[in-house]
């Protein structure tokens, strides 16, 4: 048998943090990601590309949820009402952003069903909205008005997913902003260590906090609320919080690397219990077969801001492995932005001297930290980043 | 024209050893690339000049030499050798082309190479029994040298053994050459075939016997297999091409031009044997195969199995099962070159070929997703499926030999199908799952960093690949090639039978 | 025997007709810019949309010759392929009316199942690869029913197998993945290679492989009866292994690991490709009665095995693939009873049905992320597209109310209800035990309470809904279809009687089905009988253990042995004498580097040993 020949074959596994060290991390109010220059590069640099690609979903996901709303055949979704023919060419050789991928992530928060938005949809109040949409619709289109009688849940659920998919898209409109003013604030000098980009991202997350959610569509001239004003949903705890709990934490499983048979038993029958999101997925398999993110990974690469497209030249395979690096860098990126969202959300100051409110925040940080515990963690520590650094 | 594909691989290795000054590795081996290229040119020249339609030997040359001892320079050329000559010139080629790595003595090391080179090509077209000998032991020492100098950790056990096997092939060969002589008193040791009317069928076995001894060696067939799998491990990813994809065939051509071509009677009453060794061999390296670990001594004992399939054609010898024989030497030049490049590769980005360690290489960005694209290919060929070379030249045989040999032919239908076994495991094992170069275990390394394999490396992998699939695919010009010179040789026997069955 | 060139009098879409099997496989070819990632920038859908343009094409030129073919009757076109000696390989076509059916019903299915794969693959990123494979598959298939020669059928089946391999281990990095991609290659390869000896001792004897000249050869074939037995039990076993008949089923449940669009194709016209090569071989198999009552036998367990299996699936996706060897099964039987024309219809009615059937399973799972019957329900309010799709197929693919497969099933009672009764009964309990599968699967889906996994759970995009409803209605129009295809003696001669009998077994596994207490948690049984039955089926006879404890243990161990054999005998014995040559050499003292030395000395030893052996034996 040939030996491992450990020059060539460099694996590499960071020290995993413990998660007494995580909680300790938190509750001082230090950042979750290491501090180093590289960090800085990566973190910036790619929440500014996926500012972009945010941008674009955000236009489109909103553009779905109110001029294609129950449209059966939306052939022309992903042109955001622009059906000319260069843009429809650019569509077919699928020179575009992927689109799919921020439906994916809407199914996902869908399907998941947690926090304020998803209650909503289950309320009365919003049956009687639908009902009225409903009665305008199957009243000019003979089909609907067959179907809906006989499935009577069909256009309800619909509606639920389209006011998802605004939500989405209202949601993403300020993170889209957010990352970009950070970039501006990092060229501009404001910030400068990943300490002030957690609480960059933390200011921007609690000015938005209280912004209202709201949805109304317009059939056959007439205009319908979804999500009226009088249902108060607002940003952080309705929308931000449910979205990473569906798509940081829990995710949706991958069909390239989980098996769905259910003899197999590979899936938990309890959703809570996932643990297939962003802050937990392998970045190794990305760009291979079954793999969603890589979606969000290619929109990512079209869009990278040239210093760091620069040094992910030098490092590895260079532009050959790009899109590892990307997601790599995504994990700590996604890292720090949950980082700023706990910082945010404690329930009482960190500098709190009282006891009861600091046992409080212990328990908000621990209770985040035991999901945190056993996601890639690893990825957090400068070492990675060093040996990046020396690899060139 | 014959002479000239010795003369150049022959003087541009003295060229290469006697160049003044210092030459870079890159130089020597753009030179050495050249040459092959010149060669390969030559080969190719040789294919347009070749009529097809004749089963004879072709564009013959001759000069006397040492008439005395019945050593005589004679060359040509039939569709037995023609195409294993280009498969020669081919994957020279490749495997010089793949010889980027060479730090010590590389002048020395393409000088080798041409060396091989020619003395095969010489062992190929001469027709002369002597010569051909002189030129099958010419091709012997550079190949000992290229293992015991270029090879592995265990490189000298390895080397020291294929030295001796083959040693002892070649004495066998001339034993029998020289025996034959003797017995016959003709000396001039051509090759014509021995009549029962010369030779008592007692001697004409034990003359056989040497014979297919020694070639039994070189193909190699069970038992005399073992040093094939040490050479190949130890050998370098450029010599195991050569050593897979060139010498190998010396055996069975030797297999088929010296045993069958010299002794057709003692040939005829030996096949039944012949038939079930050649079962004995496909089966035993198929199973031996599938318990390896290493993939170069998977593809090793493959070769083994591989070439139990000529020795079943050359048993049932009608022309179908010769054709294929034929056609299975050079598939399986092409396919077994294109394997060990390709495990050749992996072997260099990660430093192992232990099937247990290595997994995921498909993976698209870390992994080696085109080296694992073109082993699927290479693997799918060997096992025989459809479309590619490996296919048409089991059928070949396979129903060439149903007639004579059932049993035996069953017996290494079932050994095609374990090709498929073994290879879908390291197909499985190597390039599927998550990429991982260790043992995978839960909370195991996250990151792998293997360097990335440039597009021009798997030049020569493509080119071969395209090779099998054509040949797969519109077989008919290779089997035009050499249809009349196996038939011709199928005629021997049932001709000789039919002669001698009549009392003269 | 002599290669017949394309008439030059025949329209031109026939004489180009060996275009069709190309169209597909050009599809790979016109991947390869994405699906190698040499386009780097943009996306692989330009690939997708080729290899529909490309199915869209073969769909149509075969819908062109097969209306020429109605017009000028069947025709047959060679063109000569290999030659050698006494061996003619030419590449033929059979452009009958029937095989051109097929060849739209693959082509067709091919379709619409990658329509639906743009909608269910819409997140993934390999999308040119499969549609590469895709073509691939279509491809092989296409050539497979328009084949008139058994070495070129077999040369497609085994690429068949190839892409088989190839889709099922699509998602190579899931561990599952590996393992069933491995099994589906090597179960379809068991019986390649049988089939393999098939073919070539048939080439070998008749020197023929037109299966127009093989018919007529067998016909006065001089083959002894254990030949005859040996060659019929080859034969069957290629298409054994693709119909996934027991006991060589196993791939087909593993298989269901790849992606659901490939499912969609391999139970429906995959399996359809295998029984229509049986079918091609059945007049051969009248030389071996063997073979015959092999068939009926694999057939009827097939049938009745593959159908109680289903019923004890939790999987959504198993449960319908054992009722593919099931119905696979009453095709064998079909054959082996002499009825090539019902075990058509059969195809045909079960492939559009069971194409449909997994079309709704597959927006299933792309909407709940779930296979598992125990956690789905309730989404029959919601999904109205998969629930009618659901249903249509169930109907279609059972002999309940008067769609396809209901005429299929009065047909095949009612030829075998004079001689063979028994095979009659095992398609009304197939029937029956096929109708109750379905019932309590549909309970399971979609009635009842939603389940956490089917709370929210909208109706599939439109690129999944609108091959599902084109499908629909196809299923919908199939007893006018089969009309068309076998007008004469109709699909309705069978007695009233017959009829109700199909009806009557159909509508007990309905009810039987509904009234059946079902668990959500699917809680084995306490009754200890019951729960040993239960798990019987559940884990399909455990044949997956029974191979591993049979086959796999004996090559496995045989390897180990042989080469235990070649490192502890043969090596050693080797390096032995290896030793004692090179002592040898070192006490003769010839040597300074006793390698070269030792060649020499061997060399000369065995001249001198075989010198004295000749003169032994001139002496």
């Amino acid at each position: 048998m040939a030996p491992l020949n450990p020059g060539r074959s460099r694996t590499r596994q960071a020290p995993i943090p413990t998660a007494a060290e995580l909680e300790q991390r938190l509750l001082a109010g230090e950042t979750l990601l290491a501090e180093s220059p590289t960090h800085l590069l990566e973190v910036v640099g790619v929440l500014e590309s996926y500012g972009e690609v945010l941008d674009a979903y955000s236009i489109n996901l909103v553009y779905q949820a109110e001029k294609q709303f129950l449209n059966p055949l939306p052939i022309f979704k992903f042109l955001d009402g622009d059906p000319s023919l260069a843009r429809i060419w650019k569509h077919l050789n699928h020179d575009r952003i992927n689109f799919e991928y921020a439906e994916y992530c809407q199914k996902a928060m869908f399907w998941h069903g947690t926090g304020g938005l998803d209650a909503y949809l289950d309320t009365d109040a919003f049956r009687q909205s639908c009902a009225a949409i409903i009665r305008c619709k199957t009243r000019r289109d003979p089909l609907l008005g067959l179907l809906h009688p006989l499935f009577p849940d069909f256009l309800i659920e619909l509606i639920r997913s389209a006011a998802t998919t605004h939500a989405l898209g209202q949601f993403w409109r300020v993170m889209s902003d957010l990352f970009l003013d950070l970039a501006r604030a990092e060229r501009d000098g404001r910030v400068g260590s990943i300490a002030q980009l957690v609480n960059f991202l933390m200011d921007g997350l609690v000015a938005a906090a209280a912004q209202p959610i709201t949805y109304g569509v317009e059939v056959a001239g007439q205009r319908f609320w979804v999500l009226p004003p009088e249902a108060a949903l607002t940003f952080l705890v309705d929308v931000a919080v449910p979205y990473v709990e569906a798509v940081f934490l829990r995710g949706m499983p991958f069909l390239g690397t989980v098996s769905f048979n259910a003899q197999a038993q590979q899936i938990s029958p309890d959703q809570s219990r996932f643990a297939y999101g962003a802050l937990y997925a392998d970045p190794l398999p990305t760009m291979g077969a079954g793999i969603p993110p890589s979606l969000l990974m290619q929109d990512m690469y079209r869009h990278l801001p040239e210093p760091l497209h620069h040094w992910y030249r030098q490092q590895g395979r260079g532009e050959g492995d790009v899109r590892v690096k990307i997601c790599a860098s995504f994990q700590k990126a996604m890292f720090c932005v949950t980082n700023a969202a706990i910082n945010g959300t404690f329930p009482h100051p960190l500098t709190s001297t009282d006891l009861t409110q600091q046992q409080a925040n212990r328990a908000y940080a621990a209770a985040w930290v035991g999901r945190l515990s056993h996601a890639r963690t690893d990825c957090l520590s400068d070492e990675s980043a060093a040996e990046d650094g020396s690899r060139s | 024209m014959l002479s000239a594909l010795l003369a150049i691989p022959f003087l541009g290795a003295l060229g290469l050893m006697l160049w003044p000054g210092e030459l870079s590795l890159e130089k020597v081996r753009r030179a050495a690339l050249a040459l092959l290229l010149l060669q390969l040119a030559w080969s190719l020249r040789l294919l347009l000049l070749f009529d097809p339609s004749c089963g004879g030997m072709q564009l013959q040359e001759s000069i006397p030499w040492i008439e005395s001892l019945g050593l005589e320079y004679r060359l040509g050329v039939d569709g037995l050798s023609l195409p294993l000559v280009l498969v020669n010139a081919g994957l020279t080629l490749v495997s010089a082309y793949a010889s980027t790595t060479v730090t010590q003595r590389p002048r020395l090391y393409f000088a080798l190479l041409l060396v091989i080179s020619g003395a095969v090509n010489g062992a190929f077209l001469s027709l002369n029994l002597l010569l051909f000998f002189l030129f099958y032991e010419l091709e012997l020492i550079p190949l000992w040298l290229l293992i015991s100098v270029w090879g592995g950790a265990r490189r000298a056990y390895a080397a020291t053994k294929f030295l001796i096997f083959t040693a002892v092939s070649g004495g066998l060969i001339l034993a029998a050459f020289l025996g034959l002589a003797l017995v016959t008193g003709e000396a001039d040791f051509s090759l014509t075939p021995v009549l029962s009317g010369q030779l008592g069928m007692g001697t004409q076995l034990v003359l056989l016997g040497a014979l297919l001894v020694g070639f039994g060696i070189k193909i190699p067939l069970v038992p005399f297999h073992t040093w094939l799998p040490d050479a190949h491990t130890e050998a370098s990813t450029p010599v195991s091409v050569l050593l897979a994809g060139v010498l190998l065939k010396l055996g069975t051509y030797g297999l088929l031009r010296f045993c069958l071509g010299l002794f057709p009677e003692a040939w005829a009453v030996a096949a039944p044997w012949l038939a079930i060794w050649a079962a004995v061999s496909v089966l035993y390296g198929s199973l031996a195969a599938i318990a390896q670990r290493d993939m170069k001594r998977m593809v090793a004992y493959s070769s083994v199995g591989h070439m139990g399939y000529v020795l079943l054609a050359a048993a049932a010898a009608t022309p179908v099962s010769l054709l294929g024989a034929e056609f299975q030497m050079v598939s399986h030049g092409l396919i077994s070159a294109l394997l060990f490049l390709l495990v050749g590769e992996v072997y260099a980005t990660t430093g192992t070929r232990d099937l247990d360690v290595l997994r995921g290489l498909l993976n698209p960005e870390r992994g080696l997703p085109l080296t694992g694209s073109l082993m699927i290919v290479g693997v799918m060929a060997s096992a025989g499926l459809p479309g590619m070379a490996g296919f048409i030249s089991e059928f070949l045989v396979f129903r060439g030999s149903l007639a004579a040999f059932p049993v035996a032919t069953l017996a290494s239908m079932v050994g095609s199908g374990l090709t498929a076994v073994y290879f879908l495991l390291l197909v499985n094992r190597v390039f599927f799952g998550r990429l991982a170069v260790t043992p995978p275990e839960p909370g195991g390394p996250l990151d792998i960093r293997l360097p990335a394999v440039p597009l021009v490396r798997h030049l020569p992998a493509m080119v071969l690949t395209l090779l099998v699939v054509a040949i797969g695919l519109a077989p008919s010009g290779l089997g035009y090639l050499s249809e009349q010179a196996t038939t011709a040789m199928s005629q021997f026997p049932a001709l000789l039978a039919a002669i001698s069955g009549k009392p003269a | 025997m002599v290669a017949e060139l394309p008439l030059p009098n025949l329209p031109l879409s026939m004489q180009l007709v060996w275009l069709i099997p190309l169209y597909g496989f050009s599809g790979v070819l016109l991947s390869l810019p994405w699906s190698t990632g040499w386009i780097k920038r943009n996306g692989p859908r330009p690939a997708a949309y080729l290899n529909l343009l490309v199915t869209l094409v073969a769909f149509l030129h075969g819908s062109l010759v097969l209306r020429q073919v109605w017009l000028v009757g069947p025709q047959h076109l060679a063109i000569p392929w290999f030659h050698a000696a006494d061996l003619n390989l030419s590449i033929g076509f059979d452009l009958s009316l029937t095989n051109l059916a097929a060849l739209e019903l693959v082509t067709g299915l091919s379709l619409l199942g990658q329509v639906f794969a743009l909608g269910y693959l819409d997140k993934e990123w390999s999308l040119a690869r499969f549609y590469a494979l895709v073509g691939f598959f279509e491809g092989a298939m296409s050539g497979v029913v328009l084949s008139s020669s058994l070495f070129m059928s077999y040369f497609l089946l085994e690429m068949l197998t190839l892409s088989t391999y190839l889709l099922v281990g699509f998602w190579y990095a899931q561990p599952l993945v590996v393992t069933a991609a491995r099994d589906a290659f090597l179960t379809k390869r068991v019986g390649d290679v049988l089939l393999l000896m098939g073919v070539v001792a048939l080439s070998a004897w008749s020197g023929q492989t037109e299966f127009t000249e093989l018919y007529a050869w067998a016909a006065s074939a001089p083959l002894t009866p254990l030949a005859g037995t040996l060659l019929g039990l080859g034969l069957i076993a290629g298409p054994m292994g693709k119909c996934a008949q027991f006991p060589m089923h196993l791939w087909l449940d593993e298989a269901m690991e790849g992606p659901n669009p490939a499912s969609i194709l391999r139970n429906s016209v995959v399996v359809t490709c295998g029984a229509i090569v049986l079918l091609k071989l059945m007049p051969l198999l009248l030389i071996s009665p063997v073979a015959t009552d092999v068939l009926l036998a694999v057939g009827a367990i097939s049938a009745v095995g593959g159908a109680l299996v289903a019923i004890a699936q939790v999987d959504l996706k198993r449960a319908f693939s054992y009722s593919t060897t099931s119905y696979l099964g009453l095709v064998f039987i079909a054959i082996a009873l002499q009825q090539p024309g019902i075990a058509l219809l059969l195809l045909f009615a079960h492939g559009l049905a069971k194409a449909l059937l997994f079309m709704s399973v597959g927006s299933i799972i792309a909407t709940t992320n779930c296979q598992d019957l125990t956690e789905l329900g309730g989404l029959g309010r919601r999904m109205p597209a998969t629930t009618g799709a659901f249903l249509m197929a169930a109907a279609g693919v059972t002999g309940l109310l008067p769609l396809g497969c209901f005429w299929c099933f009065g047909l095949l009672v009612q030829a075998f209800s004079a001689e063979h009764r028994s095979f009659a009964v095992v398609v009304l309990l197939t029937n029956l035990l096929t109708l109750f599968n379905l019932t309590r699967v549909y309970r399971q889906v979609f009635l009842g309470d939603a389940q956490p996994k089917t709370r929210r759970a909208p109706e599939v995009s439109w690129l999944m809904a609108l091959p599902m409803v084109s499908l629909t209605v196809l299923v919908g129009l199939m007893p006018w279809i089969m009309a068309r295809i076998d007008p004469v003696p109709g699909i309705a001669s069978f007695s009233p009687g017959v009829a109700a009998l199909v009806m009557g077994s159909g509508l007990i596994g309905v009810v039987s089905a509904a009234v059946v207490p079902l668990n959500k948690a699917w809680s084995r049984s306490l009754f200890k009988p019951l729960r040993t039955l239960q798990d019987l089926l559940a884990f399909d006879f455990y044949t997956d253990r029974i191979y591993r404890a049979t086959i796999v243990a004996f090559v496995a161990a045989l390897s180990r042995l042989t080469n235990g054999f070649d490192a502890a005998v043969v090596n050693v014995l080797v390096d032995r004498v290896g030793s004692l040559s090179m002592a040898a050499a070192g006490t003769l003292r010839l040597s300074v580097s006793g390698r070269m030395q030792t060649y020499v000395l061997t060399a000369l030893v065995a001249i001198v040993l075989l010198l004295a052996s000749l003169n032994w034996f001139i002496a």
